[in-house]
């Protein structure tokens, strides 16, 4: 194989393929990135069996063929070359990389090992997405999602489509984000996704753009876009019946500026921070919003804002790392609150001004008890 | 403000599990009394000045104490009462001073250069205390007055029963020179021995001795600290109560366990009684410790770090519980089972509530799979049991709600198990 590629191209490539894949790696051959050069184009594949990513670029090819290249060595090496063409020779076991002056032999690695990739089936019902929207959705929602991988089921973002439209919800069973989003083709099914896998697929709908194709089967999900495949194993188990837990009235509803909000909720969380679980507490009365956090080693801060509160009066204490990511799921300049009482979970709405159409975003978050 | 020369106070309830015994049940009075588990295996925790003119002493074998005097009245323990005029005493000495350090429920050391201004010198704050305690919670207490803890716990000894004791700075090293090694208060049994065995007998030996000499003997450290206490010299300051680092409660068995099943029970138990006073004590521990002694008196502990604080029974038996079956005890006899819990923080401070957790109904919680919400360990629903069964404890006495497995258990009604009438309670909720 002897190609040259646009080193810019070639770097994005194979940066999104081994992020993608991780570096949990069970296998030595797991560890390489699969380099196939073939009718103008390099294909580079990258898998841990869990998630598997192809990846497309436009080459000048003087021979095809394949070689496997150490995954990570490869990314670290092309990240740092000079703005030139990049250069692969693997006439031998010793595979030539040149970029300007720089050049590197790296020892190849056995491209039999590799396992033949995870695909979508040809004739699997495919759903579109425009790609921003679908990286907007997975910005707010994922980040809902647990870290702990003792409670696995809560690591994924739930995906369902039906009637048009597709619902991602996730939750770490503190929060919960859930956001709709009308589908260009739609199609029909449910899928348990591994958060992070998620997130990789909505970075490759940024830095691609256009559409993302969806196509959803039996215990794995694939997400296309020019030029890139990301097929993933699903979590096993039943995500919770999410809209059981949404709550169906309120007491109390605010309407906030949303940027205000965070300046002060950072600012008062300031003093919080250093010691887990220091609760901030929101009291609500007429016109306004009282911010306050007490931390019994650094000291204490308060702030007020101006909010319009429909209801009766009421203090509720939050995570201040929480109710963060919810305001800035919401993403609009106003947001909604409403809440029951101080011990009950509160909904985040974006607040639409005039007829300016909003997401479709519901962020549950779960007060902290203060005695 | 110059320091008083003697600041320093050690406070020392006289017998105290069995003084407050005699105080509550005048019946006791003027007799031999020792507090302390009757069966095979018990141990006397206290005894009566009377008790004690026969020989009777703490941590002796009952059976022993009982060969010693006949007449001996054994008393069951009744910890929770003792901790409760524990905190009087406490609240007596907190009068005189924030400085109070207590070392167990009956003693206290205070530092109360603070308070000679308004009370007096500090011989004076002694006998105040001491008629306080006496006035007002009807207990015989001493007290010992010098310029260093050491000193003042040395004193506090040697004033037993019912008196106060106080040396002057000046004359400390004097006075410390003809007394025994084992007077100092850091210098163990163990210790003691070795430097008698080299020929160390008094204090004053000790103070003339070669320090690298005595380093040899009893190593570094200790060789250090026990020749400046024997010179009068300790630099240990009273250190205000710190909140609790752990809670934990143990037993020992009159027989030895050997059923995996029984020891499980007992795990359960300790752990109930652990949780309780975790959640008295308004706090909650990320650490859960198992303590294991078998028969042959060795000795394992386990301990597992949890994600976040708790104050649930129902995680500290999942825990202990897990870390029992991790010793994977087969064919042992087990002496005596333990559950801890520390890592202690601000447990009911701020709690990040879960959601689901309001709804009630568990049907359709796990139906809806909104089960694999709830926290990790254990689940809000029992975090209000457990908290019915404490408001029932602290209202009814010892009258609670316990676990089922717990309520047909024939064992012995002891400090830990289930009394009767717990099991009345338990059949009637049933």
């Amino acid at each position: 194989m002897k190609l040259r590629a646009d080193r810019a191209q070639f770097a994005e490539a194979i940066a999104w393929a081994t992020r993608t894949v991780g570096t949990r790696v069970t296998l030595p051959a797991l560890s390489g990135v699969l380099l196939e050069a073939v009718d103008g184009e390099l294909i580079c594949r990258a898998t841990d069996l869990e998630v598997s990513a192809t990846v497309t670029v436009p080459v000048q090819i003087d021979r095809p063929g394949k070689v496997l290249l150490p995954g990570r060595l490869l990314a670290q090496l092309v990240a740092r070359f000079p703005d030139q063409p990049v250069e692969i020779d693997a006439s031998s076991d010793r595979v030539e990389i040149t970029c300007g002056r720089a050049s590197f032999r790296v020892r190849a690695m056995s491209a039999e090992d590799f396992p033949t990739l995870a695909t979508p089936a040809d004739d699997a019902p495919t759903g579109t997405l425009k790609a921003d929207a679908f990286a907007r959705l997975v910005a707010q929602v994922a980040r809902a999602a647990s870290s702990d991988e003792g409670r696995p089921v809560l690591t994924g973002v739930h995906l369902d489509a039906s009637e048009g439209t597709l619902t991602a919800a996730a939750t770490d069973s503190y929060r919960l984000a859930v956001r709709s989003l009308a589908w260009e083709d739609a199609i029909d099914g449910s899928a348990l996704v591994p958060a992070r896998s998620l997130q990789e697929a909505a970075k490759a709908a940024s830095e691609v753009g256009g559409t993302v194709q969806v196509v959803i089967e039996d215990g794995q999900v694939s997400f296309r876009f020019e030029g890139r495949v990301l097929t993933t194993k699903l979590i096993e188990g039943s995500f919770p019946n999410f809209r059981a837990l949404l709550p169906d009235a309120h007491e109390t509803s605010v309407v906030v500026n949303r940027a205000e909000l965070v300046e002060a909720l950072q600012r008062v969380s300031i003093v919080a921070m250093g010691q887990a679980n220091t609760p901030v507490t929101l009291t609500f009365e007429d016109g306004q919003v009282d911010l306050q956090a007490t931390n019994q080693e650094t000291g204490d801060a308060a702030e007020a804002l101006r909010a319009e509160v429909d209801g009766p009066g009421l203090s509720i204490a939050f995570n201040p790392t929480f109710l963060l990511a919810g305001l800035e799921a919401t993403g609009t300049p106003s947001i909604r609150i409403e809440l029951r009482d101080g011990l009950k979970p509160a909904v985040l709405r974006p607040q639409a001004d005039e007829d300016e159409v909003t997401d479709d975003l519901t962020y549950l978050l779960m007060p902290m008890r203060v005695s | 403000m110059q320091r008083h020369p003697e600041p320093i106070l050690h406070v020392d309830m006289d017998a105290f599990y069995a003084s407050v015994e005699q105080r509550d049940d005048p019946a006791l009075r003027g007799k031999p009394v020792v507090v302390g588990g009757a069966g095979g295996r018990g141990v006397v925790a206290a005894a009566s000045y009377e008790a004690r003119r026969f020989g009777v002493h703490s941590a002796m074998p009952m059976v022993r104490a009982r060969r010693l005097c006949p007449d001996l009245v054994v008393v069951g323990n009744r910890f929770e009462r003792y901790r409760e005029v524990s905190r009087q005493v406490m609240a007596i000495l907190a009068d005189v001073t924030p400085l109070v350090e207590p070392l167990s429920l009956d003693e206290a050391f205070l530092d109360v250069n603070g308070a000679v201004r308004l009370f007096g010198d500090p011989p004076t704050i002694g006998t105040q205390v001491r008629a306080r305690v006496r006035e007002e919670l009807d207990l015989p207490c001493s007290v010992g007055v010098g310029p260093t803890k050491s000193i003042a716990k040395l004193l506090s000894a040697r004033a037993k029963p019912d008196g106060l004791l106080h040396w002057r700075a000046e004359d400390v090293r004097d006075n410390l020179r003809p007394l025994p090694v084992k007077a100092l208060w850091g210098a163990g049994p163990k210790t003691v021995e070795r430097l008698e065995s080299f020929g160390y007998r008094t204090v004053g030996q000790l103070a003339d001795a070669d320090l690298p000499t005595l380093r040899r003997v009893i190593g570094q450290a200790m060789g250090t600290q026990l020749h400046a206490l024997a010179r009068g010299e300790d630099p240990r300051r009273v250190q205000p109560a710190e909140a609790a680092r752990s809670i934990s409660a143990e037993r020992t068995f009159d027989e030895d366990l050997d059923d995996p099943e029984v020891m499980r029970i007992h795990v359960l138990k300790l752990a109930e009684k652990v949780g309780r006073r975790v959640r008295a004590a308004s706090t909650a521990g990320r650490t859960v410790t198992l303590k294991v002694r078998f028969a042959s008196f060795e000795t394992v502990t386990r301990s597992a770090t949890l994600p976040e604080p708790t104050d649930r029974t129902h995680d500290l038996v999942t825990v202990a519980g897990a870390l029992l079956d991790g010793l994977r005890l087969e064919r042992v006899r087990v002496r005596l089972l333990g559950v801890g819990v520390s890592n202690l923080g601000d447990g009911d401070a701020a709690r990040q509530l879960t959601l689901g957790a309001e709804l009630d109904t568990p049907g359709a919680r796990d139906d809806d799979g909104l089960a694999a919400l709830a926290p990790r360990l254990g689940d809000a629903r029992w975090e209000r049991v457990e908290r019915v069964a404490d408001d029932l404890a602290a209202r009814f006495g010892d009258v609670g709600v316990s676990y089922a497995a717990l309520l047909d258990d024939p064992d012995d009604p002891d400090e830990i198990a289930p009394t009767a009438d717990d099991r009345r309670a338990g059949d009637t909720a049933d």
